[in-house]
């Protein structure tokens, strides 16, 4: 699974970056890191839907040429106030795929956003270390039960006696 | 048959009998008793108990063998590694639902909540009663679920483990003087590190991937995962194998593999077995394959708290309020990592980061909700397609359901809530609730997810109106059989896991009795 996003889409995305993410991502010089996440996500998506995104955002960014307020600019090389007004303006679109595009966009763009370590560091949410710990505390704790519940996985049945004798070779 | 070399792998990091696209580097037939495509709930439970009993079972799996060492809180790597489509599958409908399949070893229990109930008997009665089925109902299938409570541990969480979140919850609950419950819960002492979404880094989970994988695997089975089986194998009407491709680095096909045997199992799921059977040429003569999708639809309601919080630390689910289960509603507190509270968040720009600024100080509480309509997976270029209308009833039940949540949250202490109703402000307070109740929320307003998809290959006794037969054998196809939750006739209103997994006990024990007509 390998997706980069074409140079076009990956400007769109770039531009998008403050719009849909908190300040402080900006703050923090993450809009290239953000929007490599969204082609790793981009990568695992379905290609049809993969597809239909790049061609929504290509679109995105032709069509504020003809918007008046864009002077015949392109939504990437739109200035803040009016990239939020242009966003905005799909978001409240008329077609679903006006308002669909700019909640898909949005959502890639968010979870690349909150996916990172700066942003999680801010949050204070630090779950592998509390995973090492409890992993530690429950082996201490409760080793013997764990040991005797992973010896019964294999442990045969005594209630049903296997009807042809049980394979031993494979292959 | 064709002999398998032995996994070519790190020492201890593949079983024995598991092969992986780095084996299987040639074109493979094999022959068995028994094949089923899919090890999770449904296909491991099947395989265990086929091959305690002796016989020769293949199990196919799509995913790839990750173990519980491979399991961490990185949201974004999991999701790409042990769900489809990167997470992003999607009913198409009114509002669009976006949904979640396991595809690794192990199935959706790898990435499911590990909640365990069993069908409630109201349901199993529906299905007695609707579906015409027999020997269905609950003194029917008590061994089944005591079966299965036994391999997979089915017990309630070590109290130390229950985190502020869900003590909040049941603070909540038992201020309005509302029934909650524990969770019982498939944990061989669940440590709490709520993570099950994303595998468990403990392996205190027992999913199928270190219960009944491996317990089928010790019985003799193999199990050859990174095959994605591309049709079933027919001879008339009767199946008498499958054929399907390793899937390589970058989903690229590989080594053509092959399977024949003597009875075939679909079960991947209410999403993929319809359309693997449809993609075959199997017809059903009721016309019902791929009808019938239900799936418990979810929403998620975000409450900050003046007090910390750190939902993260502390058992996934350790209650369910169960007031309004005679309406089908069920509430629990789940908490999910940052990145998908902010993907799923209707907020941007500084008010998302003013909303995630207080992620630590925040209760997640989830709503599953048993739904009335039902929708369709169709096959399209033999790829599954899910459609979905939410009938109006079920979201006006999302929007009570959405309400009374709040009431408790608000109960437990909290100081706002963000509802999954796009153009909904902010809650402040428990009068506040009377806002979801103000104006007609459209349903395209709504944010909804589902991880139970259900029905799709009912069971029912009459050919003309039922997929299978009441033990998944594929009505008018012989050899042929279904084992996941598209049997179910109707939504169960429950986590349909230890359903599932019953069902397919039961069904191997009918195989078990009947072994002559699979011979």
């Amino acid at each position: 699974m390998s997706y980069q996003h074409p140079p076009a889409v990956r400007r769109v995305l770039e531009s998008l970056v403050p719009v849909v993410c908190p300040p402080e991502a900006v703050a923090l010089g993450l809009t290239a890191a953000i929007v490599d996440h969204v082609a790793l996500t981009m990568s695992a998506v379905p290609p049809l839907f993969r597809r239909g995104l790049v061609l929504g955002l290509t679109t995105y960014d032709l069509a504020a040429m003809v918007w008046p307020a864009a002077r015949g600019r392109r939504a990437h090389r739109l200035p803040p106030e009016l990239a939020e007004r242009w966003f905005e303006r799909w978001e409240r679109g008329l077609t679903p795929v006006e308002r669909e595009l700019t909640h898909a966009v949005g959502q890639l763009l968010k979870f690349g956003c909150y996916e990172q370590p700066a942003m999680l560091a801010r949050l204070g949410y630090t779950p592998q270390a509390w995973i090492e710990q409890v992993t530690r505390r429950r082996l201490q704790v409760y080793g013997d039960d764990i040991r005797r519940a992973e010896a019964a996985i294999v442990a045969p049945d005594p209630l049903r006696p296997p009807v042809r004798r049980p394979r031993t070779e494979v292959g | 048959m064709v002999a398998l070399p032995r996994p070519a792998v790190a020492q201890g990091a593949v079983p024995d009998r598991v092969f992986t696209r780095d084996t299987l580097r040639g074109d493979t037939v094999l022959d068995a008793d028994v094949v089923i495509v899919g090890s999770g709930a449904g296909g491991a439970t099947l395989a265990a108990e086929l091959a305690e009993a002796g016989l020769d079972v293949v199990m196919i799996e799509e995913g790839r063998y990750w173990t519980t060492r491979d399991f961490t809180a990185q949201a974004s790597a999991m999701t790409r590694q042990l769900y489809r489509d990167g997470g992003a599958s999607m009913a198409i409908g009114d509002p669009p639902v976006m949904f979640q399949e396991g595809r690794a070893v192990g199935g959706s229990t790898v990435i499911n909540g590990g909640m365990s109930w069993r069908t409630p008997e109201r349901i199993l009665e529906r299905w007695r009663r609707e579906a015409g089925l027999e020997h269905i109902e609950a003194p029917d299938m008590e061994a089944h679920f005591a079966r299965v409570e036994r391999r997979i541990h089915v017990r309630h969480q070590d109290p130390e483990t229950v985190g502020r979140d869900n003590e909040l919850l049941k603070r909540g609950a038992d201020a309005k003087g509302w029934k909650v419950i524990p969770n019982l819960r498939n944990q061989v002492h669940c440590a709490g590190s709520n993570n099950c979404a994303f595998g468990c880094p403990t392996g205190a989970k027992q999913s199928a991937l270190v219960s009944y994988v491996p317990r089928a695997l010790h019985f003799g089975a193999r199990l050859l995962s990174d095959v994605k089986v591309e049709r079933i194998l027919l001879h008339g009407k009767r199946a008498i194998g499958v054929a399907g491709r390793v899937v390589g680095e970058g989903e690229r096909p590989g080594p053509r593999v092959t399977v024949r045997a003597k009875l075939v199992v679909a079960a991947c799921g209410a999403i993929q077995t319809p359309a693997l059977l449809a993609r075959s040429g199997v017809r059903s003569p009721s016309g019902r394959l791929g009808h019938n999708l239900s799936l418990h639809p979810n929403v998620k309601l975000v409450a900050t708290f003046d007090e910390p919080v750190r939902g993260w630390e502390g058992v996934h689910q350790a209650y369910q309020v169960r007031e309004f289960e005679g309406e089908g509603l069920l509430f629990a507190a789940v908490n999910i990592p940052p990145a998908v509270i902010a993907m799923t968040s209707h907020e941007r720009g500084a008010a998302l980061g003013a909303l995630m600024d207080a992620y630590d100080r925040t209760v997640i509480a989830g709503m599953l909700c048993e739904d009335t309509a039902t929708g369709r997976v169709r096959t399209i270029n033999g790829r599954p397609q899910a459609f979905y209308q939410l009938a109006q009833f079920d979201a006006d039940k999302l929007v009570r359901g959405v309400a009374l949540l709040a009431e408790l949250l608000f109960a437990a202490g909290a100081r706002s809530i963000i509802t999954p109703f796009a153009g909904v402000p902010t809650l402040r307070s428990g009068d506040d609730t009377r806002l979801l109740y103000a104006h007609p929320i459209p349903r395209s307003a709504m944010e909804v997810v589902t991880v139970h998809m259900m029905g799709t290959a009912a069971m029912g006794a009459d050919r003309t109106r039922a997929v299978t037969d009441g033990h998944g054998l594929v009505h008018d196809a012989e050899r042929l059989m279904v084992c996941d939750a598209s049997l179910f006739p109707t939504p169960i209103g429950v986590n349909p896991m230890e359903t599932i997994m019953a069902l397919a006990t039961r069904s191997a024990a009918h195989v078990l009795d009947n072994l002559e007509r699979f011979s």
